[in-house]
């Protein structure tokens, strides 16, 4: 099923939309956001400039910085009275990236989320158990609202205790599965050794992905672990563009569907910050179209991409992204959680007993990551008795945890072990290949 | 009283053979060693000769080393003697975090170190019971 028509539309009518809000959008974050109104004017853009889709080009970047520059809310146009949801995700630093949705907005994204679904095979029949963390992060209540409304019945499981998720996927006859794909995988793995074949024990026959990339190979070992009839489709999104619902894949499995009524997608080289031709890898910049509370206009998203616009199999018209090709920045997606090293340095600088130097280790075990973060113990009192090392691991882990919202593993190791770097430093090394 | 030195040292291959190697390069003379076992990281604690210059050559070679006090009890080599010293210690209500013995001392009795929040009280309890305790001079 195709949830709207706007989906289909021709070219030229999804041009025509884009261009009209996109005109609506530059002025009105003209006139109602400072921060946008100075970078306008010293690039010497008027709203009345934007004529046609070409001009967007003209449009200054925003960056993750901007939200850190103007935290909490200074990016946002409305009072905040007019706010009735906040999200958050991480920062590149101790606060978090602070997201706010108006009563039109939520109800925009949550369609825009509906047709993400319905690009998966999701529809009204369906019982929808949602493994993501709730909480601030959008993943969670975005796909909760989204499913809801198609009409399929939601169960707000939130992540981890494996055998509660298995009781319910089975008591409950669940047939669609929201959750990041390792998580995905370790489920299927643990319902697998306790006997179970989702093929025939089950009515599952439906995930949908998001949170963080899902590889081919990773479909393949999906299929291994739920059988052929899971139909496994990831989408795409992030908290400051709305939450998921920036585009999903169809069953035609060709790439992601941009909902472009609501996003125009541009890609950059990261370096020149020049736009590149359809078809060349680049980072995915974004125009969030019609957002009333958090208008984001040319969004680096940091991640890198391509861009089809021939038409689909599937009867949509929309411009597709190819799956996540990395990242232009030093950002780690761990458990579906963006984590910025920076946040990690900050962390580990406030704890006087470790040295300034800290190595990052990101592994897969079974099927889900680990983050194993290397530092230097530079305190001779801790040596009084175990009980102060372990104090002191047990203190670095939970100020991470604070801070990153992630379990950390840490080891402790003795001074000048790490290696010492000249140039840029090389701290992480992830060693999951194919997200497997 | 004694000094010890404690040194962090990770659950490696050869960690421990380092800090040997630079207190042999240092001529510096080990009385007593112990570790436990611990899954990553561990406290190598050590009795040596002279603790400050031990301290000194360690750290130089990058270790982190604490020098710190633990007491000395001289006992008779016959049966139950141990048994006896950490049943006064017990009897004082004398909490030991942690004991361990000297490498045999030629033509000596041999001594246990251990280490204890109330060292005053402890030293209270041995000597009332008439244990002899050892000072680093002894040694």
């Amino acid at each position: 099923m195709i949830w709207a028509k706007e989906e289909t539309l021709p070219r030229s009518e999804i041009e025509a939309i884009q261009l009209a809000k996109l005109k609506d959008t530059a002025r009105y974050i003209y006139d109602r956001v400072k921060p946008y109104r100075d970078k306008m004017d010293a690039a010497g853009v008027k709203p009345e400039d934007i004529r046609t889709l070409e001009d967007l080009r003209r449009m200054p970047f925003t960056y993750k910085a901007d939200f850190k520059d103007h935290y909490p809310d200074g990016l946002f146009a409305v009072d905040k009275k007019e706010i009735v949801r906040y999200h958050a995700s991480s920062g590149t630093t101790g606060k978090p990236t602070v997201v706010g949705y108006t009563r039109n907005d939520l109800d925009m994204w949550l369609n825009n989320v509906a047709r993400i679904a319905c690009m998966g095979g999701a529809s009204a029949d369906d019982v929808a158990q949602i493994s993501f963390g709730y909480g601030t992060f959008t993943g969670a209540l975005g796909l909760h609202g989204g499913l809801e409304k198609i009409g399929a019945s939601v169960i707000p499981m939130s992540s981890g205790n494996t055998n509660k998720q298995i009781m319910f996927l089975k008591d409950m006859g669940v047939t669609l599965l929201v959750a990041t794909p390792s998580y995905a995988l370790h489920l299927g793995e643990e319902i697998r050794n306790r006997g179970i074949d989702p093929t025939k024990d089950l009515k599952i026959h439906i995930g949908l992905f998001g949170g963080e990339g899902m590889t081919e190979p990773m479909r393949d070992e999906m299929h291994r672990a739920w059988g052929d009839q899971f139909v496994c489709t990831q989408n795409y999104g992030m908290s400051e563009l709305c939450g998921p619902g920036v585009a999903g894949e169809c069953t035609q499995l060709c790439g992601m569907h941009i909902n472009e009524d609501w996003f125009i997608p541009e890609i950059i080289d990261p370096e020149t910050e020049e736009v590149l031709p359809p078809g060349e890898l680049g980072e995915l910049v974004v125009t969030c179209l019609g957002k009333e509370a958090l208008p984001l206009v040319r969004y680096r998203t940091g991640d890198l991409t391509r861009l089809m616009y021939e038409s689909c199999k599937c009867g949509r018209t929309t411009c597709r992204m190819e799956n996540l090709s990395g990242r232009a920045d030093d950002m780690l997606v761990i458990r579906g959680v963006n984590v910025f090293p920076t946040q990690i340095e900050e962390v580990l600088l406030k704890i006087d007993e470790i040295g300034p130097h800290y190595e990052i280790l990101v592994e897969r075990k079974n099927r889900l990551d680990v983050m194993t973060i290397t530092v230097e113990l530079i305190d001779d009192r801790l040596l009084d008795s175990y009980a102060k090392l372990s104090e002191l691991e047990g203190r670095i882990k939970s100020a991470l945890k604070s801070q990153l919202g992630l379990a950390t593993q840490i080891r402790l190791v003795a001074p000048n072990s790490l290696k010492r770097f000249e140039g840029k430093a090389k701290r992480v090394t992830d060693l999951r290949k194919d997200g497997l | 009283m004694i000094r010890q030195i404690s040194v962090f040292v990770e659950n490696q291959p050869g960690s421990m053979m380092k800090v040997t190697t630079v207190l042999t390069e240092a001529h510096i003379n080990i009385r007593a060693i112990s570790t436990f076992d611990t899954p990553e990281f561990g406290i190598m604690r050590l009795v040596v000769d002279e603790p400050a210059r031990a301290k000194e050559s360690l750290t130089q070679n990058g270790f982190v080393t604490r020098v710190s006090d633990v007491m000395g009890v001289e006992l008779k080599d016959e049966k139950g003697n141990l048994n006896e010293m950490l049943k006064i210690l017990a009897d004082g209500q004398i909490n030991v975090n942690y004991i361990y013995s000297f490498v045999i001392r030629a033509g000596k009795a041999p001594v246990m170190v251990f280490h204890t929040d109330d060292f005053e009280k402890a030293e209270q309890v041995l000597t009332d019971a008439d244990v002899k305790l050892v000072e680093e001079e002894e040694l």
